[in-house]
């Protein structure tokens, strides 16, 4: 009897102890999520503690993507990556900081959301944008970032070349082409935000090569008047990518918060918000309701037209890369 | 040329539009055209300036000053200072052979200290000055909080007021008779912080434990250890007041009680020989200070109780000592437990004279005469010290430092003639930074 009464005591006085957790997630992201991830982060924290009854915060770390994740393999927690590209997260896979084959953990290759390349242009179209070919005009000026330091930077970059490599027939005509787009960019940003600055609010240049999400909602903040969002013929298939960081979720036993986070940008929820930020949604609920929002284009993959992240970042990226030899030479 | 600015902008419009019209001939440069260069070549100015400010962020910063040198990165820090004091030290009268009268460098002390990220903190000083080096301090910090800091390592015993102020802040050349009974260095560990809006600062710690004013050794010569806390309240700057102590257990015959010395560093009270711990030690010391403006009042008492043996007699010794030293800065600085500041330090051939400061000091220290019953002192011994000191401290700037003391000690024997009185004048120059 005595026996029982303890053991009946004992499983009351589990409830005395059992309490809810508290977590502190860093997502380390890249410049133009910054307004997404305002909005995710407080639907994902409310979703979690009503699933879980604990508490997670989460705080953002946003810049140009490569430089992000340099940022991360130097030392900086993250507990989630949200990065502009797979070749970024690739880089801190390298660092044995999460597996080789993160991509394969998540849906849709650990891409939840996907966007374009498309360019912003002011109000009235004054040098009459139209394609790719206008960029490498005289007299044009470009914004864009710089690829060494930002993903966004680097979709421009291999959507202009595939361009020219379609449109005039070889890997050294494209290569001439893009020698003399970047002739005509006047200031290279290190991150897309920035590119945005100097183009919407600092006035510079004729044409921004943008994220499609990023002039929507510069048109969106600064007036539909003011700009004007100019579709090329062709353009690349952006897919930003997530990632768990296993070092650090591991060390810091934020796990199963981590991966609950970069599950929830799957679901209906994480979705809708995906497509209302002008991401293009990867569920077929949202895609449906987003999909009069986002113009219609002819998309290539880096995949289809690069072998893939690895041989584009070695071929144009890397040290002596056709970045480079061209941006250099100038 | 600042060309962010308006008028920067308008001289810098007009000078491209100079250069443009020189160049109309070759190709029409239209006023959107310079506006655009104009633009162009501010941002390409602030992108230089953001990539400098987050460069700056991650290269150290280096200052040299005269709080020595300070090398610094985000949470990571490394210091270097140092603390020199070179004495002349001369007794007058007859009772201290003129063989005692010298140059000699008190302290030889260069302290390297920082912090390891936000968590960690140092700090080691090796002494070079005496024959021989030896280190001083040297303990590791583990930095919890402001409220929590754990140090471990070889550090000062949290009891005695003035043998916790820093060697080159106090206002005589040598420290008072408290300190002979007060710990000095001891390996241990503590815990220690601020509380109460930092009105109230607490140590607690365990160590090897040290005879009376003994520099502990490199290791427990008796494997039992001592106890020691003190909590300090200063509930307005330069007003305060705590205590401390002590508590551990010392016994057998490699432990010979320390005999204490004068203000002169000169045997004062001496153990008889055979005389051993045997048993409970225990300090206690209530102190406190008061700075005001240019006056401060320091005062310590403290009481060492010893279970001591010697041959068949045992028993408890309770010695005692206390102190008051009081400052007055003749220039108006504000006296400190920490130093003295001048305003206008000392310029050659132009004003500005430094700091003068004058000190006087009275104290006692007073052996048990249980001491006598049980062997432990003998008994034509010297019961008690008492000492009367004045000085000056001309500081120069806040680097250097000129003292002059002059100590008398007067001594009471239990039985028999006294001791007859010491004199001394202590000179130092001290370089400190």
């Amino acid at each position: 009897m005595k026996l029982k009464a303890l053991v009946a005591a004992a499983a009351l006085a589990v409830p005395l102890f059992a309490h809810a957790a508290s977590f502190e997630l860093l997502n380390v992201s890249y410049d133009p999520t910054r307004e997404l991830y305002k909005d995710f982060n407080d639907a994902f924290a409310k979703a979690y503690k009503a699933k879980t009854g604990d508490t997670v915060t989460i705080k953002q770390s946003h810049g140009g993507s490569g430089k992000q994740a340099r940022a991360v393999v130097d030392g900086l927690q993250a507990d989630v990556l949200t990065l502009a590209l797979a070749g970024d997260v690739d880089a801190v896979a390298n660092a044995k900081l999460l597996p080789a084959d993160w991509q394969k953990r998540l849906p849709e290759g650990s891409a939840p959301y996907t966007s374009t390349i498309v360019f912003l242009v002011r109000g009235g179209n004054p040098k009459k944008i139209k394609d790719w070919d206008d960029l490498a005009k005289p007299g044009v000026s470009v914004i864009t970032p710089n690829p060494k330091t930002s993903g966004g930077a680097q979709w421009n970059y291999l959507a202009a070349w595939e361009f020219a490599k379609r449109k005039y027939g070889s890997e050294a005509k494209a290569k001439a082409f893009v020698e003399k787009l970047y002739k005509n960019v006047p200031v290279l940003d290190t991150g897309a935000r920035g590119s945005t600055t100097t183009f919407v609010q600092r006035g510079i240049g004729d044409v921004f090569i943008s994220w499609e999400n990023e002039a929507f909602l510069a048109k969106k903040e600064f007036g539909e008047d003011k700009f004007e969002i100019v579709v090329p013929s062709l353009s690349i298939l952006a897919q930003p990518t997530v990632a768990v960081v296993d070092k650090v979720v591991d060390k810091k036993k934020t796990r199963a918060a981590a991966e609950a986070y970069l599950q929830y940008l799957y679901s209906d929820e994480g979705q809708d918000l995906a497509g209302k930020h002008y991401y293009r949604p990867t569920g077929a609920k949202a895609k449906a309701k987003y999909e009069s929002q986002f113009p219609k284009l002819e998309l290539f993959t880096i995949d289809d037209a690069f072998g893939g992240w690895t041989q584009a970042k070695k071929d144009h990226f890397s040290d002596g890369g056709t970045f480079d030899q061209i941006y250099l030479k100038n | 040329m600042n060309i962010t600015g308006t008028y920067g902008r308008v001289i810098l419009g007009g000078a491209l539009l100079a250069t443009s019209v020189g160049a109309a001939a070759q190709q029409a440069v239209t006023t959107e055209d310079v506006d655009q260069r104009l633009r162009i070549l501010e941002r390409k100015l602030e992108l230089e300036k953001e990539a400098a400010d987050a460069k700056a962020k991650d290269t150290p910063s280096t200052s040299l000053s005269d709080k020595g040198l300070s090398i610094k990165k985000g949470d990571n820090e490394f210091k270097f200072n140092a603390l020199v004091q070179f004495d002349g030290r001369w007794f007058t009268g007859d009772t201290v052979p003129t063989t005692a009268d010298t140059f000699t460098f008190r302290r030889i002390r260069p302290t390297f200290q920082g912090s390891v990220g936000k968590l960690v903190g140092y700090r080691l000083t090796p002494e070079f000055a005496g024959s021989s080096a030896s280190i001083v301090d040297a303990y590791i910090d583990l930095k919890f909080s402001p409220a929590a800091t754990v140090r471990a390592g070889k550090v000062k015993g949290p009891v005695g007021l003035e043998r916790l102020q820093g060697g080159g802040a106090t206002a005589f050349i040598e420290r008072g008779l408290p300190t002979e009974l007060a710990p000095n260095r001891e390996l241990g560990v503590q815990l220690q912080g601020d509380l109460l809006d930092k009105t109230l600062n607490y140590t607690v710690g365990v160590y090897n434990g040290s005879r009376d004013g003994e520099d502990g050794g490199a290791t427990d010569n008796n494997g039992r250890k001592e106890v020691a806390a003190r909590v300090f309240y200063e509930p307005t700057p330069g007003i305060g007041f705590g205590v401390g102590a002590s508590h551990g257990s010392k016994r057998g015959a490699t432990e010979a009680p320390r005999n204490y010395a004068t203000v002169d560093r000169r045997t004062g009270i001496s153990y008889a020989a055979n005389t051993s711990y045997d048993g409970d030690a225990t300090r206690i010391s209530p102190q406190g200070y008061v700075y005001t403006g240019p006056f401060g009042l320091l005062g310590e008492y403290i009481v060492s109780k010893q279970e001591l043996v010697n041959g068949a007699n045992r028993g408890e010794v309770s010695n005692n000592a206390w102190q008051v030293v009081g400052s007055y800065v003749l220039t108006g600085e504000d006296a400190s437990y920490r130093g003295v500041k001048p305003k206008t330090p000392f310029q050659s051939g132009a004003e500005g004279w430094g700091a003068l400061e004058l000190v006087a000091r009275i104290g006692e220290l007073t052996a048990d005469d249980e001491g006598v019953a049980i062997g432990a002192f003998a008994a034509t011994g010297v019961e008690s010290i008492q000492n009367l000191g004045v000085g000056v401290n001309w500081y120069l700037n806040s680097n250097v430092r000129v003292a002059v003391n002059y100590n008398q000690t007067a001594f009471s024997n239990f039985s028999g003639p006294d001791r007859e009185d010491e004199k001394s004048i202590f000179t130092r120059l001290q370089l400190q930074f």
